[in-house]
């Protein structure tokens, strides 16, 4: 489920990624795009990130990580 | 409003004129307002006619002191929700004057100073600000006082590309903030019944800019001050420069 929100942002393929994927892997994944993907998983699992975490969620891993922690089952 | 829902609003040049119009309509609306100013004095008148406004002397090119004024502003208030970049210089001048032997061209150093107090102030400030909105993850609102003159006005070379760079801004922390909840977007007033306007224009240009205008007079301020709250309001405006012009730019 998080690779079909993820791939269309960062215009690559679900294949493509994998929980070691980092911002520092993928030249699409800036700052700007960043912010796209915050707005997306917000509004997909009508959840509400604080600045610590959309600073911390550099990486599929991370991303994955606080996720679960607030709650969000990802199958 | 309920305390707890009390909205807290800067008003940038917000002293006089068409800042302190916006700044006490937001009061009359139930907001807490912070005006900063560059103006001393200005900023005394409008405490003693307005106790309930919050006043902060700043000079909004000097990134220092906006940093510091920020900061007192969040101190006192907490939060702040809605910024409204008022602060402004109008100037005219033409690219040349055909007319001064001496000073041909139009000064670098004017076009500097209305680059300056414009476009750099609205650009320090809205960093500080949207810094702490995007921090606090408030869903604020950045609301930039523009000018019909961003199409272009001959003898205003410098006003006119400052308001024009203040469109681009608005339509770029859009599209850059909007992820985060913040919108963004500017009014465009035509001519208004200001005391900049009449400083700015002399009694026989203020004739011919009226003619101009569909409705054949100027704006009053309070018609600004109704835009401002609109936009707030909406939430779902964001990066659109509203033209309030009595029909100027038709």
């Amino acid at each position: 489920m998080l690779e079909s929100i993820i791939s269309p942002i960062l215009r690559i393929t679900p294949d493509q990624i994998s929980d070691e994927l980092s911002m520092k892997d993928i030249e699409s994944w800036d700052s700007l795009t960043h912010m796209d993907l915050i707005a997306e998983l917000e509004s997909h699992f009508t959840i509400e990130l604080t600045m610590d975490e959309i600073t911390e969620m550099v990486s599929v891993k991370a991303i994955r990580k606080i996720l679960a922690a607030k709650g969000v089952q990802l199958g | 409003m309920q305390n707890s829902q009390i909205k807290h609003a800067i008003v940038t040049g917000g002293a006089k004129g068409l800042g302190l119009e916006i700044a006490t309509s937001l009061v009359d609306s139930g907001f807490r307002v912070a005006i900063i100013d560059i103006d001393d004095e200005a900023l005394h008148a409008a405490k003693h006619q307005h106790p309930d406004l919050e006043t902060f002397k700043a000079d909004l090119t000097c990134e220092q002191q906006v940093a510091k004024t920020i900061q007192q502003i969040i101190s006192r208030f907490g939060n702040i929700h809605i910024l409204v970049n008022n602060a402004g210089l109008i100037h005219s001048e033409p690219l040349i004057n055909v007319l001064n032997p001496t000073q041909r061209r139009h000064s670098l150093t004017h076009w500097t100073k209305v680059i300056s107090t414009n476009l750099d102030s609205t650009f320090i400030t809205t960093a500080h600000v949207a810094e702490h909105m995007a921090i606090k993850r408030i869903k604020g609102v950045i609301v930039n006082i523009s000018s019909v003159c961003a199409a272009g006005n001959a003898g205003q070379s410098a006003y006119s590309a400052a308001k024009a760079g203040i469109n681009a801004l608005t339509t770029a922390w859009a599209k850059e903030l909007g992820p985060l909840g913040i919108r963004c977007a500017a009014i465009a007033p035509g001519f208004f019944e200001t005391s900049a306007t009449h400083s700015a224009l002399t009694p026989t240009m203020l004739d011919y800019w009226k003619k101009q205008t569909a409705l054949k007079k100027l704006g009053a301020p309070e018609q600004i001050a109704d835009t401002v709250k609109f936009i707030i309001a909406n939430e779902y405006i964001s990066g659109k420069v509203f033209e309030i012009d009595g029909g100027l730019t038709l």
